[in-house]
């Protein structure tokens, strides 16, 4: 890995009002990696990446990509980013051509460069034999294609993509996940925001968890599956519901969460107390089994809650 | 960069078909259409109106009548009696009468009656019964060849007007500034697309000056604005006959004028609107209501004082005095106009300088 990070965020704070959306973020992202920012919505992660490309200026902090720092140098740090919105950021009245002609200019590409550029990333989105039709004639998936061929446009050495695969549909999904993989294997570095936990765990290298405005946890998947036990037993109980609440309240004293009709424990939980304190409540033990570490449940243990609240 | 947007600006516009009918078919449509009534109403004055006349025996009606025909304003239409000469008036198949009795005698208290509606504008009515008023008491004070009392002259200072101007010398001008601001509504309405669909964060993330962004944004609405005005002035002039008395170069300024003040207002109305709904009904009310109180919709001159005065609050009543005289002053020059573009330039600069201070480049 370089000396020198792709994208570096340090102590990143950002508050509007009362309301504090980004409580010190601290983010690193080595060239080659694709790292996944997870957290539900409102975490905080399009804020975070709308201060590390620049769109918002933050209230503390630094953020320097590929060694640039974007307060005091920020065309040079601009310039290699590429930013994916998590809407559909083109021009719909204007052919794909168009679109990608406007924002290559704006970086400054012009002439045969800009030219041959338009037709490298038409030929990564799939979409070189649609180029002169306007954008509102594409579908979705197409537009989301389009939408990661304009942050393309001049080369940027990190790749930032917010939630890039919403409403899109399976075949457009498959077709920008290959083609991130691609443009990985090539040596683009990509930051990769979602609240879809298999996405991010079939994509990422490493994950930073968000929660809150913070990076709760961060690692490979491994890394946050031993950190944070999340490997562990589900559990499912009978009885009565004056007797099911009594044993419900027993688990979570014994370190247990909820989760719909289950009770979860970390790997490393002592199970007889466990199953000795449920069963002393009359309840019975319906169901037993082991949990994997999924970021679902790592998240879980972490938070407190779901992916999705 | 600048350039870039601009050819992007004028793709969307050139796709936008609202804003192509709100710049261009609309103001045609409104210059065709009032120019055309207006003109036919100064036409038909020059074509002597129609009057209706009895007079009996009074021995005055005969040369009443033939000085009212040898005016050149009127022309009688002797009816059968006073009755006959009301009904048709009452009807509105003449406009106006004259029921002279037989018993004729102003300075007795028997004057001759003028048959007209009371209830018709004081714009229409005074001048008839001005001119019918005139024309009797010349017949009634022995007629015959005499100098004109009275010889109606522009004060020093003021330059002469064209010859055989037409309404058209209003209608163009009015219609061009009340929809050339049409532009501060589309200008703040792209704004606010560019929010909703996400480029204007992809504007932010590019590495160029928030300044040189807000310039680049503004710039192609102003020559798109000057290409409107150009296109309204030149039908004006190449099928509706529009003169042009004074200076083009200094029509040029004040049209560019115009431009950059309707463009910064757009600017305003975006940054004190948050969404697309506000800069509608904002926009709307604040070019429709600059463009009546600046006289775009009746002519300022024939507006109470009050009002004439308050016109001078909106950018539009300072443009339209310098189309006017542009337009309707034979030699009229940069000189003649410097404080109405001066003006111009001065709404376009405070509309500027509040907007770029509201405006949230982050919001």
């Amino acid at each position: 890995m370089s000396a020198t990070p792709v994208l570096a965020l340090r102590d990143l704070g950002k508050r509007y009002g009362e309301r504090v959306a980004v409580d010190g973020v601290d983010l690193v992202v080595e060239r080659g990696e694709i790292v996944g920012l997870l957290g539900p919505n409102g975490a905080g992660k399009t804020t975070t990446i709308s201060m590390a490309c620049g769109v918002i200026t933050p209230d503390r902090g630094t953020v320097h990509i590929a060694g640039h720092d974007l307060a005091t140098d920020p065309y040079a740090a601009k310039r290699a980013i590429g930013l994916v919105p998590q809407d559909l950021a083109l021009y719909e009245e204007l052919t794909a051509r168009q679109n990608l002609r406007f924002f290559g200019e704006l970086f400054g590409f012009t002439g045969a460069r800009l030219a041959a550029r338009i037709d490298a990333v038409l030929a990564i989105a799939g979409l070189a034999d649609r180029a002169n039709e306007p954008a509102r004639a594409f579908s979705g998936g197409m537009k989301r294609r389009l939408n990661l061929a304009i942050a393309l446009v001049h080369e940027p050495t990190l790749l930032v993509l917010d939630e890039p695969t919403v409403g899109v549909d399976p075949q457009s999904r498959r077709h920008i996940f290959d083609a991130i993989r691609a443009l990985r294997d090539a040596g683009l570095t990509v930051l990769y925001t979602s609240h879809y936990m298999e996405e991010v765990e079939e994509l990422c290298d490493r994950v930073a968890i968000m929660d809150g405005g913070k990076v709760v946890a961060s690692g490979t998947l491994r890394e946050l599956a031993t950190a944070h036990g999340a490997d562990g037993l589900e559990v499912e109980l009978a009885g009565e519901a004056a007797v099911l609440a009594l044993a419900i309240e027993a688990a979570l004293a014994l370190g247990g969460t909820q989760v719909g009709e289950r009770l979860h424990f970390d790997a490393r939980t002592a199970w007889a107390p466990v199953f000795g304190a449920l069963e002393a409540t009359g309840a019975t033990v319906a169901y037993v089994g082991s949990r994997r570490a999924d970021l679902e449940t790592m998240f879980l243990a972490l938070t407190g809650k779901a992916l999705r609240d | 960069m600048i350039i870039a947007t601009i050819r992007k600006e004028l793709h969307l516009l050139a796709r936008d078909r609202a804003a192509v009918f709100r710049l261009l078919v609309l103001p045609l449509a409104f210059i065709a259409l009032f120019g055309s009534v207006f003109n036919s109403a100064e036409t038909g004055a020059k074509r002597a109106r129609p009057i209706a006349i009895w007079y009996g025996a009074a021995p005055l009606g005969t040369p009443i009548a033939a000085a009212l025909d040898g005016s050149g304003v009127f022309a009688t239409v002797r009816l059968g009696s006073a009755d006959e000469v009301r009904a048709r008036v009452a009807a509105e198949q003449l406009d106006v009468g004259l029921v002279i009795p037989d018993d004729f005698d102003p300075g007795a208290g028997r004057p001759a009656e003028l048959v007209i509606d009371q209830g018709a504008p004081l714009q229409i009515r005074g001048p008839v019964e001005g001119a019918v008023a005139a024309i009797v008491d010349h017949v009634l004070s022995g007629g015959g060849a005499r100098p004109p009392a009275v010889v109606a002259k522009s004060p020093p200072g003021i330059r002469q007007p064209l010859a055989g101007i037409s309404a058209f010398q209003l209608s163009v001008p009015g219609n061009a500034v009340l929809f050339g601001f049409f532009i501060a509504l589309i200008c703040a309405l792209s704004f606010d697309e560019e929010r909703r669909t996400g480029t204007w964060r992809r504007l932010l993330a590019a590495p160029v000056p928030r300044w040189k962004l807000l310039i680049a944004k503004l710039v192609p609405y102003v020559a798109v604005s000057v290409m409107q005005l150009g296109i309204l002035f030149g039908f004006g002039a190449a099928v509706f006959g529009m003169k042009v008395g004074g200076s083009i170069p200094a029509l040029v300024v004040l049209c560019v004028a115009v431009a950059c003040a309707a463009t910064s207002l757009g600017l305003l109305i975006a940054s004190l609107s948050a969404t697309q709904k506000q800069i509608s009904s904002l926009g709307s009310f604040v070019v429709l209501v600059m463009g009546l109180l600046g006289g775009c919709m009746v002519p300022r001159a024939i507006m109470p004082h009050l009002i004439q005065t308050i016109g001078l609050a909106v950018p539009h009543g300072w443009a339209l005095d310098g189309f006017y005289t542009l337009l309707v002053r034979d030699g009229a020059g940069f000189v003649d106009v410097a404080p109405q573009i001066a003006a111009v330039f001065g709404f376009a600069i405070v509309f500027a300088a509040i907007g770029v201070r509201r405006f949230r480049f982050e919001r």
